[in-house]
């Protein structure tokens, strides 16, 4: 093709713009791992040192008003100094390197006078970028640049782990689960103290007692669920089939709709483009349990139905990003042959989309099936009814030898799933 | 005064990401009953000139005219009622790859019938014969139920030859025909062309690499260079200054045999 190119940036100064970008960008995340220290330092220093009374620690993270810019300051200052002084966390994520403008390391002077430098340009609103952007003043004054760092150097460079942000990122590892040991007050001792109650449960499991395997538990007559485990198994591997038939049934045309290349590239498809995506994603970004608490809300808690009409909108959004994804991923060229012999749009999709996508589609409604076989078991925590709701009676009962009967078969259906669905799969491939 | 059959003017294609100018005011008619070639480097636009005869991209500027009919004027109903005369071939076969030869070839009756017989799948007895009858012509009879991504690449260009053939078409666009064939197989399907052009009457628009190709078998040449039309005339007249200018000073004659 002519490159007849009439854009308004020519290629080198967007290129230069980009390189600006990602200066600021690898300075910031200097700046964000020297405000997680100093985040973990106070939080080190409220729990050890001041121990600040309970009403007034709001949050793992308690200042006092003046430590606000105190903190905001120091952390500057120390991101400032440690990408002068060595190299940071910061320039190696982004591959730069601070060298001499003679093209030789950067003395220790150099790097001293970069660092005080960059207070006067940068602190006055970044003044001496703006007015110099190719090379900001704390580096000319410096005699210094910041480039990519070549590969062709490697040789010479001292290994990462005697490296700044080596050091750094190794630290950083450490001091993350100090933190969060602290935070979420892991005790791994507990674990042995209250070893035998942890024991008994286990025994207890493992000597289930089958009662009422076939046949129902006087108990739930009181909850007009008059189901033995068999029953409650039985409705769960409906709830989860029906579930991924009507999910697969209603994601299949929608699919299409959430289609870049079937939906084409005027306003309208634009639109019910969007509206398809943005739908999925949102939908799917609710999980299941919490559409399964809206309708045991909605339609009474317990009822199997509110647990299929969870699965089953989840289903819809999860099953529909996966199916339009493959759709847009298809060969064009035998939808341009099928348009090219003047088919229609559902014609086009018959004829070229879907012997396109119908493997990949089989694959997902089983993996699909799958899931949902795992999620109709628990449900019930949440209202949906299914074989959950046992195991959630029985917990609540201390009944653990029931509780264990229906674990083991809870365990059955879902390996029987896992085996089907993945025998199913290897066979459509 | 009769308009020609197929009239191209002031067409113009740019596309919108980066501005790229693909076709530039280009003007040609061809009459009924011509094999005209349009020759030209990759990304010389050929591929989007044939193209925008079916609107398979839509021109940006410019008319064309088949028959007497403003093409690029027919609403998109239309449009799809015209496409059953043209008929294309692609330079990578585009077939359904996972369906039977039958299948793809019966594809181009999808404009002749109705759209709720194409989705089942029912299409009439005489298509089928119809089918039949084109894989014969192009020597595949004993390949209509084998599935297509078996066939070898001659094989599956000669599917969608029949598959063009099955729309009776006036009109014939083959966008770089052979490019993915080997020269032997080049010649036994460029043979398939001129036989539609010399005994159905077909008029053919091919694009093609190889000016031998373009020799051997085109009444007419086009060249495109940059989108613009540098060359309209017989084969005879593209001498090695002309050919430079085509393709460029340090281009090399390569011979296809």
């Amino acid at each position: 093709m002519s490159s007849n190119q009439t854009a308004t940036a020519t290629p080198a100064t967007r290129n230069f713009w980009n390189a600006l970008r990602r200066r600021a960008l690898s300075f910031f995340l200097d700046w964000l791992v020297w405000g997680y220290v100093a985040y973990g330092v106070m939080y080190l220093l409220n729990k050890y040192w001041w121990t600040v009374p309970l009403e007034r620690f709001y949050s793992t993270l308690t200042l006092p008003s003046w430590g606000w810019p105190l903190a905001i300051l120091g952390t500057l200052e120390m991101a400032v100094w440690s990408r002068n002084l060595g190299r940071s966390l910061g320039l190696r994520a982004f591959g730069y390197e601070i060298w001499g403008a003679d093209g030789k390391p950067p003395t220790l002077s150099q790097r001293v006078t970069r660092a005080l430098l960059w207070h006067l340009s940068v602190l006055p609103l970044g003044m001496g970028i703006w007015l110099s952007p190719e090379r900001p003043w704390h580096d000319q004054g410096a005699g210094t640049v910041v480039q990519p760092a070549p590969a062709t150097r490697l040789a010479g460079r001292r290994k990462a782990i005697f490296s700044q942000w080596g050091l750094m990122s190794l630290f950083l590892i450490g001091f993350t689960i100090w933190l969060g040991w602290l935070i979420i007050q892991i005790d791994i001792g507990i674990l042995f103290r209250r070893g035998d109650e942890g024991m008994r449960i286990w025994r207890e499991m493992l000597h289930p007692d089958f009662r009422y395997f076939a046949v129902p538990d006087p108990a739930f007559e009181l909850r007009n669920l008059p189901y033995s485990i068999l029953d409650m198994a039985v409705v769960t591997l409906f709830m989860a089939l029906l579930a991924t038939i009507m999910g697969a049934a209603v994601a299949f045309p929608l699919s299409f709709l959430g289609a870049r290349n079937v939906m084409g590239f005027n306003p309208v498809g634009w639109l019910v483009y969007f509206a398809m995506r943005g739908f999925f994603n949102i939908f799917r970004s609710i999980d299941t349990m919490l559409w399964a608490v809206i309708f045991a809300v909605w339609v009474l808690w317990g009822r199997p139905l509110a647990g299929v009409l969870a699965l089953t909108v989840h289903t819809v959004a999860a099953l529909g990003k996966l199916y339009s994804e493959q759709v847009e991923g298809i060969d064009p060229g035998p939808v341009e042959a099928v348009v090219a012999t003047g088919g229609s749009r559902i014609e086009v999709i018959k004829y070229a989309v879907l012997p396109q996508v119908t493997p990949a589609y089989w694959a997902f409604t089983l993996y699909r099936w799958d899931i949902n076989v795992r999620m109709a078991t628990v449900i019930a925590l949440v209202g949906g009814g299914g074989i959950g709701d046992l195991l959630f009676y029985y917990k609540n009962q201390g009944d653990w030898p029931k509780v264990g009967a229906v674990v083991m078969v809870i365990v059955a259906i879902v390996w029987a799933m896992d085996y089907i669905s993945g025998r199913l799969r290897e066979r459509i491939t | 005064m009769a308009k020609p059959y197929l009239v191209v003017e002031n067409l113009t294609k740019v596309y919108e990401r980066g501005q790229v100018v693909a076709l530039r005011d280009l003007s040609f008619t061809v009459e009924k009953g011509e094999f005209l070639v349009v020759i030209g480097l990759s990304g010389s636009g050929k591929s989007t000139l044939l193209r925008c005869i079916n609107r398979l991209i839509e021109p940006t500027k410019g008319k064309i005219w088949l028959d007497g009919t403003e093409i690029t004027r027919l609403s998109p109903r239309q449009m799809r009622r015209m496409r059953r005369r043209i008929g294309m071939i692609f330079q990578h076969f585009n077939l359904i790859k996972r369906a039977t030869v039958m299948t793809n070839v019966l594809t181009g009756r999808l404009g002749y019938n109705p759209t709720w017989r194409t989705l089942l799948g029912l299409f009439p007895k005489e298509d089928r014969e119809l089918a039949l009858k084109n894989l014969e012509r192009v020597g595949l009879s004993d390949k209509a139920y084998v599935r297509a991504d078996e066939l070898s690449g001659g094989q599956q260009q000669r599917v969608g030859i029949a598959r063009a053939l099955m729309q009776e078409p006036e009109l014939l666009l083959a966008d770089e025909p052979v490019s993915a064939l080997d020269p032997a197989t080049s010649h036994s399907v460029m043979q398939y062309l001129e036989q539609m052009n010399k005994e159905d009457g077909v008029t053919v628009l091919a694009s093609l690499h190889f000016l031998s190709l373009a020799r051997r078998y085109g009444t007419r040449i086009i060249a495109l260079k940059d989108g613009a039309l540098v060359f309209d005339g017989p084969p005879e007249a593209i001498d090695d200054a002309k050919f430079k200018e085509i393709y460029g000073e340090e281009a090399e004659q390569v011979e296809i045999r």
